[in-house]
Parts: structure tokens; sequence; C-alpha cells
């Protein structure tokens, strides 16, 4: 006697599994490409020419305003304020937070470049992962619980993109 | 430089300066501020006479106006010329020539275009005559001197050689000075009749001290018969000429002169009469007055115009320094400082909505309404007027606008540019010189065209 679960899997579900995996890669590919470029935007000031009548005025009377940039300049890998509490954290290794907050930036961007491109994905899925947990740590450690619990849906998120690795289609690279 | 390639007015430098900013300026942009190549050639050559606060305040204006070439400083203190001479270095990649007498730099030095003059005040009249009749233009800093007489041969050597001279009252190149003069004052005659002026600059006894000391580092210490040759008695005359008579006009010309100056350019007149009051209140043995007051009376086409000036260098309360042009149906408080501005309606004045919607002033959010108390007697009382900025501002040393005008004009080679040419300036600084003899006397003068004129 043969049951439903016996069943090879339909075309169909196959189908559904690679979507799922194609749609869960280009999630946490997005999320880790944006989280790192954002890490080199900053706010410059404008000065903009104010207009009377219509016109921009002759004097050179300018209104201020800022504006949201992206240079290598304005890098910043832990925000400035969070930096600070990990700082004061004594289980946090000093010599080493200088050396995160450098390779936080460029290590979402390449991983996230990876997953999306499909380079070795479950590697870099692991490593995505492994990064999370970085950061999960030092949220604890700061009582940042809300950002804990985000983290934690992002490792679900990675976990099932692992175990539907199988299924992972358009990638560069498959082994790994 | 080379006049056909200087053609650049003053009003297609601003549409210029105008099409830049409108595109979005973004600021901290140095790298297309960079010095002149010394070959270039629209390039103008500049010497810069006079290294001390005032001449470091002015380049670090001068390095952000395109065009220039530093060629030479000369100031008499070794101290003072080194730190011009490695700050040009660093701007430009080559050093200027240094000079400590200014004979020898306009005899040696060819090619010079123009002078910035930041030497004591005492000094700017022959330093500016000499450039002048060397043939170079000349931009010098306020008080024009400390004598009228100083003040006068300048005018005349302007005149006689034909060159440029430009005085540092550099409010006359602000753009929230003239845009206020031209649009506000005079264009939508927001003030009504300008009946009252007052003005003030307070500072406090820490900004007032003397500079230096007992113990003076030997690298700034200038040697005794230099400082003879060029008129100073002793180091500390040399770091506080401001505070000597015949050295300097004293804090009513150090400071006043440059709101004053405000006054006889937005009324278009210069007044008829001063009396003036001042005394040495904490600063004992010093030669000038340290809180000086006085009052000079304007007649314009509109009217009579009441105006008080202070000057205290005893205490700072008061809100710095500004110009306050009180009318019948506003007054405009004005300042070099953005903050320290405001424009205020009277209760009973046209409404200004249609000059806000247009452009030309912005509404400043009223302030929350005291709660009644019991010793106002609201009866007597004016309501409270409704308050109101400048539709912009600008974003640049407070000097830089007038160095610019200067250095356009000189590229035109065009006095008609310059915002405040000698006997302009001459004009509004004539009445200055009678404040202190005034307040010495204790006696009203009143003014005719031998206190005034050149």
């Amino acid at each position: 006697m043969s049951t439903d679960t016996d069943k090879p899997c339909c075309p169909i579900n196959n189908l559904a599994l690679t979507y799922a995996a194609l749609l869960l890669r280009l999630w946490l590919a997005v999320r880790a490409i944006q989280t790192g470029i954002e890490k080199y935007s900053g706010k410059t000031d404008v000065e903009d020419l104010v207009t009377i009548d219509g016109k921009a005025n002759e004097y050179g009377l300018t209104a201020g305003g800022t504006v949201k940039t992206y240079a290598l300049d304005h890098y910043h890998g832990v925000p400035t304020a969070l930096m600070k509490q990990f700082e004061a954290q004594p289980l946090m290794p000093k010599f080493g937070l200088p050396l995160y907050d450098k390779i936080l930036g460029p290590a979402l961007i390449i991983l996230g470049l990876t997953i999306l491109l499909g380079i070795a994905s479950r590697t870099s899925l692991f490593l995505l992962g492994l990064l999370y947990i970085s950061l999960t740590w030092g949220l604890i450690l700061i009582n940042q619980n809300d950002g804990v619990a985000w983290l934690g849906t992002h490792m679900v998120l990675i976990a099932m993109a692992l175990m539907i690795a199988d299924h992972n289609r358009l990638t560069i690279l498959k082994k790994w | 430089m080379n006049s056909q390639h200087s053609s650049i007015s003053r009003r297609s430098f601003l549409s210029k300066t105008v099409a830049g900013a409108g595109a979005g300026l973004v600021l901290g942009a140095p790298n297309i501020l960079r010095a002149a190549e010394p070959g270039a050639a629209d390039t103008i050559h500049v010497a810069l006479l006079g290294f001390g606060k005032q001449g470091e305040v002015l380049f670090n204006c001068l390095r952000n106006i395109p065009g220039l070439h530093f060629q030479a400083v000369c100031d008499i203190s070794n101290w003072n010329r080194k730190k011009g001479m490695g700050q040009v270095r660093s701007l430009q990649g080559s050093a200027p020539k240094g000079y400590s007498d200014i004979e020898e730099m306009l005899s040696t030095e060819k090619g010079l275009d123009a002078v910035v003059i930041a030497t004591p005040d005492f000094w700017h009249s022959p330093h500016t005559v000499m450039c002048l009749e060397a043939g170079l233009h000349v931009y010098c800093e306020k008080m024009m001197s400390n004598t009228i007489d100083g003040a006068r041969a300048m005018v005349k050597a302007m005149e006689k050689t034909g060159k440029l001279c430009q005085i540092g009252h550099q409010r006359r190149s602000n753009p929230r000075y003239r845009y206020t003069l031209d649009n506000l004052i005079n264009g939508q005659k927001i003030c009504g009749q300008i009946v009252n002026i007052n003005g003030q600059w307070n500072r406090s006894l820490g900004a007032s001290q003397d500079i230096g000391g007992e113990k003076l580092s030997k690298s700034i210490i200038v040697p005794d018969d230099t400082l003879r040759r060029y008129g100073f008695k002793d180091m500390h005359q040399f770091m506080n000429w401001r505070t000597y008579r015949d050295l300097s006009g004293g804090p009513i010309s150090d400071l006043g002169a440059h709101q004053i100056d405000i006054y006889s350019w937005f009324l278009g007149v210069q007044p008829v009469s001063v009396f003036a009051s001042g005394g040495n209140d904490y600063f004992k043995k010093r030669e000038h007055f340290d809180n000086v007051m006085c009052i000079m009376d304007f007649e314009t086409p509109q009217g009579g115009v009441r105006a008080f000036y202070q000057v205290l260098t005893t205490t700072s309360n008061g809100g710095g320094f500004w110009e306050s042009f009180m009318g019948t149906e506003a007054t405009i408080k004005i300042s070099e400082i953005a903050s320290s501005s405001a424009i205020y309606r009277e209760d009973g004045a046209p409404s200004w909505d249609s000059l806000v919607e247009r452009g030309y002033l912005k509404r400043k959010p009223a302030p929350p309404k005291p709660a009644p108390s019991a010793d106002a007697v609201a009866s007597y009382e004016s309501a409270a007027p409704e308050e109101f900025d400048l539709p912009g501002g600008f974003n640049k040393p407070a000097h830089q606008p007038h160095l610019e005008n200067f250095f356009n004009a000189v590229r035109k080679n065009d006095i008609k540019i310059l915002n405040c040419d000698a006997r302009h300036a001459f004009t509004s600084e004539a009445p200055i010189y009678w404040v202190n003899p005034s307040a010495l006397k204790k006696e009203r003068i009143e003014f005719t065209s031998e206190h005034l004129s050149v």
C-alpha cells in the first residue's frame, strides 16, 4: 500500500520550493546589501538660493538644508551611539571593536552579493548567520531586546533558506 | 593679469554663483577654490601687508577666492610674517617672498596687482597712499585712519592715481544687509518712516583685556629698534595699539565704525550733529575710553532720525552687536550674526502676508503670550509686534563677499563695482572722527562741511 507521502514530489511543489528559495535569497540579499550600503550614507549640508517673486534672488541669499549622500568618508560600521555603549561593556574585547566596525559594512555587502548571485549560497548563508549572531550578542550585552528579536527573525529566514537550498536555482557557483 | 581674461563683471559673477548655488551648492568644496597658478593669464598677484590677527582673518577668506596668487607677505614681526608665509605656502605650494619693510617690498616685487592691508590703523593711510602711488589696487581694513586727515589723504590718493581702493566695511557687501536695504527699506518700504536707530557693540571684560603680558615668548618679540622705526614705543603698544590715542581711534572707531557706517549707508545721508559721552569706567590706565555712547541726528528727506550708538568694552549683555532701524511701521534689527537679527511689524501697519507669500520675508513663530501679571497696566502697553526674519542667509566667512567684490572690481578695473570705495567710506567715517572729541569736550558738535568733507 502506498500513501501520499511516499509519492515523489510533484513538479508544482518543486516549483513552489524553487520560488520560495529565490524569494528568500532575494530578501536576505537585499537586506544585507542595502544595510551595508547605508553604512556609507551621511548628511551633507546644501544651500539653495532663496526664491523671491518666483525668481532666484540676485543677492546670493540662501536657505540651508541637508541631503542624504553616500561616500566612503561617511562610513560608520557600528553607529556612534551604539559604539559608546559597546565600549562600556566589560565583556566586549576592546581590540576587536574597531576591527569589527571596519569590516561590518563591507561584510554585509559582500555576503549579500554572493547570496544574490548564487555564489556558494549555503556557505554564504551560514556566514551571514554568523554575522547576525555576532550582532545579536552585542545587542544582548546592551540590553536591546527588540533588536535581538528582530535579528532572530533573520536567523529563522536564513535557516529556512538553508533548508531549501537544494531548490535554489539560477546560481553561479552551486558548490558549497 | 590679462584684461582680456578678466571680464568677469559683478553681475556675471553673481549670476554664476547663483547658478551654482541654485543647483544645490554643496558646502565645503575647497577643491574648486584652489589658489591660482602664478603664470595664469587672469591671475591677480596679491601682496599681504600685515599678517596679525585681522590679516589672518582676511587670508582665510582670500584663500576661498579663485584666481589669486599671493606673491608677497610683509610684516615687521618675524612671527606674523613667517605665519603668513607658511599659510600661503600650504595653500599654493610655493612660499611667497617675505618682507619686513613695505618700501623694500614695493621696490623689489614686480608684477603685483593688488595689496590687502591689515596693519594697525595709524599705518593705514601711509601704507595705502604708498601702494596706490606704486600702482597697486588697495583693499584696506577699516578704520581708514586714526585721523580724519589720514582718511582724506587716502581718498585723494585714490582719485589722483585712478587705482581702486576698497575700505573694509565688510557689511556693505553682506548679502543680508544689501538685500535689507534694497528690498525691504527702499523697495517695499516696510519700515515706513525711519525715526530712530539704535546700535551697540557690547564686549565682555574677558574679550577686552590687553594682549600679551609681562613675559612674552622670544619668538614673538620684535626688536626695539624695529618697533621704534615703525612708530611703536614697546611691545605692549605693538600688541595693543587699539588702546593708544596716537595709534587708533579706540573702541568707537575699532568697533563702532562698522555699525555707524550702516547708519549713514542705510539712510543715505550724513548726520548733522553728534553728542557723545565716554569714560575710563574700568580700564583706568587706558588712553582711550572703554565705554562710549553717542547720539547722532540725521535729517533725511522723510524727516528727522535720532540715532544712538554705544560701544562697551566692559560688559557684554544685551545681545552682542547689532543695529536696529526703527520706523513707524516696522523695526529691522540686523546684525552680522544672523541669529541676532529680526524684523518686527508694528501693530496697525499694513499686513505683510503678501510679502511672506512672495518670499520677501519669513514669519517667525509667535512667542507664547505671557500670563497676565498684577503689575502690568495693559491699557498703556502697545501690542507686541509680529516677528519676521529675512528669507535666507549666506554661508561664507563675513569678510569674503567684500573681498570678492574688491577683486571683481580689480578684474574689471571699474570703481563703480566697488561696494565701499575710499570716498564712500569717508562719507560715513567722517562723523565718527568727531565722537571722541565730543566726549572729551562734553560738547555737542554741529557738523559743517569742514567736519565732513574731503
